[in-house]
């Protein structure tokens, strides 16, 4: 079935630019997609010296960064829900404690799963028409999974805000509340702007870069020991347990069929 | 007391005053000594004369409010460069201690360790265009021992990425992204830090050092494992070969010495 690559990497000296390729779905998290992700993120945690990026660009084709989970595969398929939160648990995780600085490049909408994985990324350029948000509640999905990241990241005041309301916000907002750190009015500018960021950050000490990454992990809490790092695996475990019920279920269909019957 | 320093007391309020001006303030050993003792004095006359001391105000004299560590003479002596390192991240801890609330008048430079003086303040006020930031990681230097108090400035997020992109700012934008409290002209900055002390002591002087002694408990600003976890990991990067050779550059450019502060990016 898989007529493309999910996900294309492109190395430049200490660069790596990871970019979802499934712009049809709108980047949406499928078994596929997540396979190339922790393929390539295990790659960048595996590689020693030289060989290491000490920066990460985390990117998208066409529309849409990425609108979540692949909400079809798991309207088809009943187990796969549960799974693909503990994959984004873990994958969310990982993203945080690499050791390289990663750079979150967003146009259009970050929902969701989507959200998590830009929540997780140390830097956040987004276009002005970019979205954000966890509107998963009307799915009987809860966004309890990446809430240690967005606390960490946005507070407790703007995660309690964003998490509940399942509002989806702007990019505006969502730089006021610290989870986006630079806008560009269009894609061109965010392109050209975070190549920038990149090619300075490469040019920065890759040791000073990964010490002050840990260390950053560990006042906000967010590396493996710390609270909110221990609490992620219990929050994975609850998201788990809220979507795997049958009341969860059928809310999935008759959003998917909504969907589906919608001009 | 040294003269690298001075603790100063008017009309209710204190002002500790960095006098190293030849330097733009740069922080060696011997001035981060000074700053130390004269933030102990400002505890000791806070304490007894309890309600008398109501603000305390951290100045630079000349230029510039504090161009960062001075890391030229200590830059191949490790034992030294942890204590200077330990002694800072110990005086900011000291400072943010202090049951007064703190302003600190930031003209002309507050580069990484300087800036990390005025972040520890309660308020700062710059004016447009002093230049203010955290350009550590531009010279392969670890800001460890000022971004818990960053964090517990601006937020995680916002932390994270201005101390993983490093370089530095404008007074607007530094005002704009919450690392001071107000940016005002540079002439009327004297004005604006009157005012403030002015107001700050109508204030009750109980009902103040209260709500500052709750912030820190809350905020984490008590944590002194932090503090001295951070020093030693900023030591330990600066030893390393990276920031050693990009340090022995910069500095074999700037024969006079003085701060390690990279070019603008």
């Amino acid at each position: 079935m898989e007529d493309q690559q999910q996900v294309i990497l492109q190395r430049t000296g200490r660069l790596l630019t990871v970019t979802l390729n499934d712009p049809r779905r709108r980047n949406a998290l499928g078994t596929a997609l997540f396979d190339s992700l922790e393929r390539a993120l295990d790659a960048v945690t595996a590689s020693a010296g030289d060989e290491q990026p000490s920066v990460v660009v985390l990117a998208a084709n066409g529309s849409a960064f990425c609108s979540g989970f692949d909400l079809e595969a798991c309207v088809h398929d009943t187990a796969l829900l549960p799974t693909l939160v503990d994959r984004l648990g873990r994958l969310t995780a990982q993203i945080r404690a690499l050791p390289a600085v990663v750079v979150a490049q967003v146009q259009g909408a970050a929902l969701a799963g989507g959200c998590a994985l830009v929540m997780s990324c140390d830097i956040v350029h987004a276009s002005a028409d970019a979205t954000f948000g966890y509107p998963v509640h009307r799915i009987g999905v809860s966004p309890a999974v990446n809430l240690p990241v967005l606390l960490a990241t946005a507070g407790l005041g703007a995660a309690r805000r964003i998490a509940l309301s399942g509002e989806i916000i702007s990019a505006n907002c969502a730089a006021s509340l610290g989870m986006v750190h630079r806008i560009h009015a269009d894609e061109r500018t965010l392109h050209e702007e975070v190549a920038a960021l990149a090619q300075s950050l490469c040019a920065k000490g890759p040791h000073a870069l990964r010490a002050t990454k840990a260390w950053l992990n560990r006042v906000d809490g967010t590396d493996s020991s710390g609270a909110l790092g221990s609490a992620a695996a219990r929050a994975a475990q609850a998201t788990i347990a809220v979507c795997s019920t049958s009341h969860s279920r059928s809310m999935l269909e008759s959003f998917w069929q909504q969907r589906r019957s919608r001009p | 007391m040294s003269e690298r320093a001075s603790l100063t007391i008017a009309d209710g309020c204190a002002t500790i005053l960095l006098r190293r001006a030849e330097a733009r303030n740069a922080l060696d050993c011997d001035t981060i000594d000074a700053l130390r003792q004269c933030i102990d004095a400002a505890a000791t006359e806070c304490d007894s004369k309890r309600g008398t001391v109501r603000t305390l105000v951290l100045a630079g004299e000349g230029k510039s409010f504090c161009a960062g560590m001075d890391l030229k003479g200590v830059l191949h002596d490790a034992a030294r460069m942890g204590d200077m390192l330990r002694g800072l991240s110990s005086a900011l801890l000291a400072l943010r201690r202090l049951p007064v609330p703190t302003i600190a008048r930031v003209q002309g430079a507050a580069i990484g360790g300087g800036c990390g003086l005025a972040v520890v303040c309660d308020f700062a006020i710059t004016h447009p265009e002093a230049k203010l930031g955290y350009p550590e990681v531009d010279l392969g230097v670890c800001p460890a021992v000022v971004a818990p108090w960053l964090v517990r400035r601006i937020g995680a997020g916002p932390a994270r990425s201005m101390l993983l992109t490093g370089g530095t700012m404008s007074g607007d934008e530094a005002a704009a992204r919450g690392l001071v409290t107000s940016c005002v002209a540079a002439a009327d900055l004297d004005a604006e830090v009157a005012a403030l002390t002015a107001r700050l002591s109508t204030g009750g002087a109980e009902a103040l050092a209260c709500t500052k002694r709750m912030l820190n408990e809350l905020d984490g600003s008590l944590d002194e494992r932090i503090a001295v976890e951070a020093a030693e990991l900023s030591a330990r990067v600066i030893a390393g070969p990276e920031a050693q050779t990009s340090l022995s550059r910069l500095f074999a450019s700037k024969p006079q010495g003085g701060p390690a502060v990279p070019p603008p990016r």
